[in-house]
Parts: structure tokens; sequence; C-alpha cells
């Protein structure tokens, strides 16, 4: 269809090179959305208690609107607890978190110009870590309309933490690999040190805390989901439509400029954007890695670097990953669990080596 | 709307890096159809000049005027739509595909969320096919010869249709044939209309193609006027230091330069100096060295220091070592074979550190091996010494060895000058001021 009316039109060629393009792209978001369905729903099915996938499926469904009726009959009562009211609300989280994450590791990528960045590596986890943890220190039970004001605060410490970074690391207007990381971790190392001082304070939150800054998820609520839900959402609809903005200010500030972009404001624009998704992320899952990093690399293998398509790419394989990093963490040495973070740090941080080796092998 | 004319004017343009000027009071004047290319050596401003008019190196004193507003002030957008840039060295991190990479030249007229339309890419095709690349669009720039992806990007400025077209060196990755084939289409493209301002290193394709050259030197305009009027042997002999005829081509009409061999470029007195520098305590030192005539050079400096950033600027060979790292062995052998080829060192009010220690111990061996050493102020090393004493001990031990002190910058060029040009390999009686 498409083919046969670009011909019509007569300039047939053009189209031909950006149609091939497309479909390849498109195939690819394709995939990766049924590999995350199917993950998905093993995620839900598979635990302590295994329920039959197919049982799992219909009790999905059976809460879904419209299409819910149609489907009846087939489950027990305690089935449909377990996973409504336990491995729903985890699964959604896990799979929130990880869109949130690569998400902000791709705008973060593209705005450095620089495929290490990665809010776990250049402080912006850390600030919404210490952000998050403040607000737990002073006791903030505060909502608005339900929401938690935690992602805020974590959303301010993270936005603080990259302006940081940001200046110190910049030289001449450009961001250069070795400074990025050099300025990240210091900052990291710092954010930490404050968070930790807080943990010990407030010993009797203590152990709270740290398990939730270890990168769990284990004790998802739908109250969790709910409240990362909306900013998850948010940050995904913007970056996808500024995705072509992400493109030109991926050729670096100067070129941008020169292409019309206003640099500056848009810069600040993404950076907010980025951080308030980190926020979110952050303040209910605490500190998880590399799931930034790995998604939006392995994506731009496969979509090339538009982020028209690396956007939705990274969320799709952003959700993939830590839906299978926590179904991982609470399967291996069952019953008991790891924290998410110790298992995608399991498959981030060799990776990440992986990718300074190659680095210096004088690609860039 | 009626297509407006477009022109680009600067005035009296001051603009540089930190604290140091490299421009300072150029003026230009562009309209329609004018081809005008700036000519001028190593570190003489030319590429600030060029950013500064496409509105990235903001003039410390001075305006740029496109079609009489501040382009400073007009959004980037609205400059982009009639005002494109070719840069100098095209970096890409990301690897689009050519016709991807030419189709963003025309973000400036797309709205935020609009998409590319079939009369974009039929504008993008045009200018792939005008710049020659429309067989490659589908293959990624890592694919891509230095030559084939300085011509997309040249294909990206002219998607974005520009009515003004500013050019960094554009034919330094390309072969002959696809220099000839770039200067023939803008040569067409500007008896159009367009307006083409072109940084070239080649005098004799400048004066076979622009229509106006400007000659600049040490930030400064030096000559304008036709090719004819500018590009003579004296002018050449004055910027470059060059020997040179300027014959009048039997065909074309134009100056045309064979250059002699015996005076070397960028030596005209013949000394190379290298300076060992860092933290902005180098940079004016530089600029004037090069203004003198000397060959420079510097290290080791981090990269991103501002000597650094200075340095290379002004082109000069350096020896970098990553940001905040020490002086690794292997920087420091460069630095040693760079100070092996000069014939001075030159040692400014540098702080001193554990990471850069071993800039002083070279400096210690080129007066070994018989190098004149300068030391600037050395009296003020107790103040930027930060390795315990290390330095102030080396200090100590460079001035009883015969390094020269001296306390004013001024002093250094006539010192090096006086006893090099006289006395080949004089080591020379101090010189205390």
């Amino acid at each position: 269809m498409e083919v046969s009316r670009a011909a019509v039109k007569g300039t047939q060629a053009v189209p031909r090179v950006l149609f091939e393009l497309r479909r390849r792209r498109s195939i690819v978001l394709l995939a990766l959305g049924a590999c995350l369905i199917l993950v998905f729903v093993l995620g839900v099915a598979l635990g302590p208690v295994n329920v039959p996938v197919s049982s799992s499926v219909k009790i999905i469904l059976n809460r879904l609107p419209l299409i819910g009726r149609l489907v009846t009959g087939g489950w027990t009562h305690a089935q449909e607890a377990i996973i409504v009211s336990v491995r729903l609300p985890r699964v959604l989280l896990a799979l929130l978190v990880g869109m949130g994450l690569a998400l902000a590791g791709a705008v973060f990528q593209a705005l450095f110009r620089n495929p290490m960045a990665d809010p776990s590596i250049i402080g912006s986890s850390q600030g919404a870590a210490l952000g998050a943890t403040i607000a737990f220190f002073i006791g903030i039970q505060a909502r608005w309309r339900g929401l938690s004001l935690v992602p805020l605060f974590a959303f301010a410490g993270a936005m603080l933490a990259v302006f940081v970074v940001y200046s110190i690391a910049r030289r001449g207007g450009r961001v250069s690999v070795p400074s990025l990381l050099l300025v990240g971790i210091a900052m990291s190392s710092f954010l930490a040190a404050i968070v930790t001082t807080l943990m010990v304070i407030s010993e009797d939150r203590m152990h709270s805390i740290f398990f939730w800054l270890m990168g769990g998820i284990g004790a998802a609520s739908w109250m969790h989901v709910l409240t990362v839900v909306p900013f998850i959402l948010i940050g995904a609809v913007v970056c996808i439509l500024l995705g072509r903005d992400l493109n030109i200010m991926s050729l670096g500030e100067e070129r941008a400029g020169q292409l019309g972009l206003g640099v500056e404001k848009f810069k600040w624009a993404m950076i907010a954007t980025a951080s308030l998704v980190v926020g979110a992320a952050v303040s209910v899952s605490g500190l998880i890695g590399f799931v930034g990093l790995i998604t939006p690399h392995i994506v731009r293998q496969l979509t090339g670097p538009d982020h028209r398509y690396l956007i939705p790419g990274s969320l799709l394989g952003g959700g993939l990953f830590l839906v299978l990093a926590d179904l991982l963490a609470r399967t291996v040495i069952s019953p008991s669990e790891l924290p998410v973070g110790v298992v995608t740090a399991f498959f981030g941080a060799p990776f990440f080596i992986y990718l300074l080796k190659r680095r210096g092998k004088g690609i860039d | 709307m009626m297509r407006e004319e477009s022109t680009l004017e600067a005035r009296d343009v001051h603009a540089g890096y930190r604290q140091e000027d490299v421009i300072e009071g150029l003026s230009i004047k562009i309209a329609p159809g004018d081809f005008i290319g700036i000519v001028g050596p190593n570190g003489s401003g030319k590429t600030s000049f060029l950013r500064s008019l496409s509105r990235a190196l903001k003039p410390r004193k001075g305006v740029v005027l496109l079609s009489g507003d501040d382009v400073y002030r007009t959004p980037a957008r609205a400059v982009a739509r009639v005002l494109a840039v070719v840069p100098q060295d095209p970096t890409m991190s990301f690897d689009f595909c050519a016709l991807e990479i030419v189709l963003m030249g025309r973000n400036p007229h797309l709205g935020r969320l609009q998409a590319a339309g079939q009369r974009d890419l039929e504008i993008a095709r045009l200018a792939m096919e005008r710049s020659n690349v429309w067989h490659l669009a589908d293959r990624t720039l890592s694919e891509l010869s230095g030559g084939e992806r300085q011509r997309v990007v040249i294909a990206q400025a002219l998607t974005q249709s520009p009515k003004l077209l500013l050019l960094d060196e554009p034919t330094q990755h390309l072969d002959i044939q696809h220099q000839l084939a770039l200067l023939e289409l803008l040569s067409e493209m500007t008896e159009e209309g367009l307006s083409c301002v072109m940084v070239m290193h080649d005098i004799n394709l400048a004066a076979q193609y622009c229509r106006e050259i400007v000659m600049i030197k040490g930030g400064r305009e030096f000559a304008r006027g036709t090719p004819v009027d500018v590009i003579t042997a004296a002018n050449i002999m004055d910027i470059f230091r060059v020997d040179s005829i300027v014959t009048k081509h039997p065909v074309t009409g134009k100056p045309s330069i064979t250059f002699l061999p015996g005076v070397q470029a960028h030596e005209d007195v013949g000394i190379r100096v290298h300076l060992i520098c860092g933290g902005a305590s180098g940079a004016p030192l530089m600029r004037e060295l090069l203004e003198r005539g000397f060959y420079v050079t510097a290290g080791v400096l981090n990269a991103g220091d501002s000597d650094a950033e200075v340095g290379e600027a002004l082109e000069i060979r350096m020896v970098t070592e990553a940001p905040f790292s020490r002086i690794s062995d292997r920087a420091h052998a460069a630095n040693v074979e760079l100070i092996r080829a000069a014939d001075a060192v030159v040692v400014t009010e540098v702080q001193v550190g554990s990471g850069n220690l071993k800039n002083l111990e070279a400096a210690l061996e080129a007066l070994e091996s018989g190098k004149k050493v300068v030391l600037l102020s050395p009296h003020t090393i107790d103040e930027r010494d930060f390795t315990g004493g290390k330095a102030t001990g080396l200090y100590g031990e460079l001035i009883s060895r015969g390094a020269v002190e001296v306390t004013e910058e001024e002093a250094v060029f006539s010192l090096i000058k006086s006893d090099l040009a006289g006395d080949e390999n004089g080591r020379s009686d101090k010189a205390r001021r």
C-alpha cells in the first residue's frame, strides 16, 4: 500500500529508504512489545505459589474494563487474591520503574552526547535518593489527592544533583566522558554519605530505609503503582513527542543551535523531565542501577539512534528488563529474595565494563 | 509573504575564549550573492570569527546583525531558517544514516510536532544530489569516509534552504575532484542569490572561486578586496611568511600562486619555543609568540585546561593528558620529544602539584641537553608550589644550572630571539631584569 502510493507521487526513491528504516524499526518495537507481554504474564504467574499461566491471563483479563465480563471462571479465590493484590502491583511497578529509568537514561545520553550517561552514574539517582530520604526523615506523610509528596522531594534532589554535576563536568561547551563519570561518581559518593548519615540518625526507620535503598520493589502495593504512573506517563509522552529535537540535540549543542533548536531551554526542559521520572522511580524503588545504561544501548543497536523509535523502544525494553530482573530476584533463591538492584547490577556492571573496553578501542 | 533580502553584518567584533580575545575588531558585510573567502594562518581567528557570525560565539564587543537584527537576540529557529553553517569537523556521537542527518536540516522549517512531509523529502533529495551523496542515503555515518561525511553535512546545511551559508574549510576532507565540484556548486548557488562565506586554507582555490577575499592576521583584518587586489606575493609573505610567485592565470585571469621552498611556513624567525604552562598561565604567551613568528608547542597539559583550550583554538601542537590525571609516562615521553625539537623552553607561572611535577623535570632535562630555558617569575614559586617543596627545589636547580629568570613576558621574546638568532647553539649569559 504505502509503496504503491509513494510510487504514484513519483518520488519513490526518497520514501523507499525511509520506509525501509521505519518498517525495520516498527518490527523491533512490535517484537519488544510482544516479549514484554510474555514476560509480564510469566512475572504474574510465577512465584512461591505458581498459578497456571492460563488462569493468570484470565484473572488479568477479567480485571480489564469492557472485555472483563467476557472472561469468567477457571480460577480459585486464593489464586485471584495472590495475583491481584500481590503479583500484579509488583510486576506493574517493576514495569513502570524500568520504563522510567530507561527513559531517563536515553534522555541523558542524548543530552550529554554520551552513551555512558545513566541516572545512577551521573548522580541523578543518588540525588533523588537523598531527596526521598529527607522526605522520610522529616516524616512527610502529606498527600495531595492521594498522591504522595515523596516523589517531588526526590525530583528536587535529582534535578539539583544533575545540575551540579553538569556544571562541574562541562568544559568549553562539552561534557567529556571521563569528567562526567568522575564528577558523577564523586557526587554520588557524597550524596550517599549524607543518606547514610540520615539513616543512622533515624535508628527506628533505618531498616526500612536501607531495604528501600537497596532497590527493592518487594513491598509494592497498588498505592505505589498509582504514585508513579502519572510521572512516568508524562515523561514518556513528552519525550516521544520531542523525539526529533532529541535527535538534533544529540549532534551537540553548537550544531543543534545552528539547526534551529533553542538549546538552553530545551536542555533544561529535558533535564527536568528526566529528573521527574527518576525521582518518581527512586521514591518507590530505591536505587536500581544500570537499567538506564544498558537498555537504551541495546535498543539503539536495534532501532538506530532516532529518538522517535529509541524512546518507545527504551520504554518497552526497560520495562522488559526490570520485570525479568524482578522475576529472577524472587525466584533464584526462593523462598528468600534478592533486592532487584542486585540482579540488575549482576548484568549491568559487566556490561558497563564491556562498554568501557570497547570505547578504549577507539570508536569515539 | 514576499521573499526579503537577507544580509549579515558584523561590526567591530571582539570575541574569544576565557580571558583571551582571539578576534579583535573584525567587521564584514555580506549581501545576497556574495562569495567571500576568509584566509589567514593558523590561529589567526578565522574559525572563531565564523563561529561568532553563526550565533555560536558571543562577541564581547561589537554586534552581528542578520537583516538588521542582533543574531544573539533572535531565536535559534529564526536564524536557522536563513543562515546555515557547515562546521569544520562534524563529529557525530550516534550513528544516524545519511538521509536522517540531512533531513534534520528541515528542522527550523517544521513545527515542533510536525513530521517531515513530501516536500521536505524532496528538498533533502535535491540537496543530496547537488552535493553528490544521494547514492549514500541509507548508509550510516560510520560507514562513510571523512569526505563523504563532509558532503552529507553540506547537504544538511543546504536542506535548511538558507539565504546565507557559512563554511569552515569545507574542502579539507575532500579529494580534488570533490573540492572542485563543491566550489562549482557554491559558485553556481551564489549566482542564484545565496551568500557564501568560506574559511579556506587553500589560497589558490579561494582565489579561483571567491569574489572577495578577507585576509586575517592575529585576529585583525589585514587586507580585503578582490582576489587580484589582495592575493599578492607581498601579502602572502606578510601573513604566512612564505615566499611565492603570484601570476595571472592564463585561462581564468585570477591570481595563481606558486609557493617557493626555502622559507618554512610559520617560522619566520625560525625558532621553536616549547611552553610549560597550565591553568591560563600560558595563554597570553601562546598568542604573542605565534604573532611574533615563533613556532609554538606546549605540554603536558590536561585536556580541558584553559591553556589547552586556547592552544587548541590557536592550533598549537600540544601533548595532553586526560582531565584531572597526573602526567603518564607516555605523555611525558611525548613531551620530551617536543622539547627535543624546540630551541627554547619557557616555564610560565604555573601552579605545580604532584600531577605536573614531571614537566619541571622535563625542563631540567632540556637544560642539561643545552637548550635555553626561561623561567617566568621564578620568585613566585613558593606561592604555587603544591608539592611540599619539591617544585621549589627543582626551580633552584634549574636556576643554578643556568636557566634564565625573567619577570615580564615582554622580555621573553627579545631574549629568545636575540640569543638564538645570533648564536646558533648559544647558551646565553644570565639576563636578569
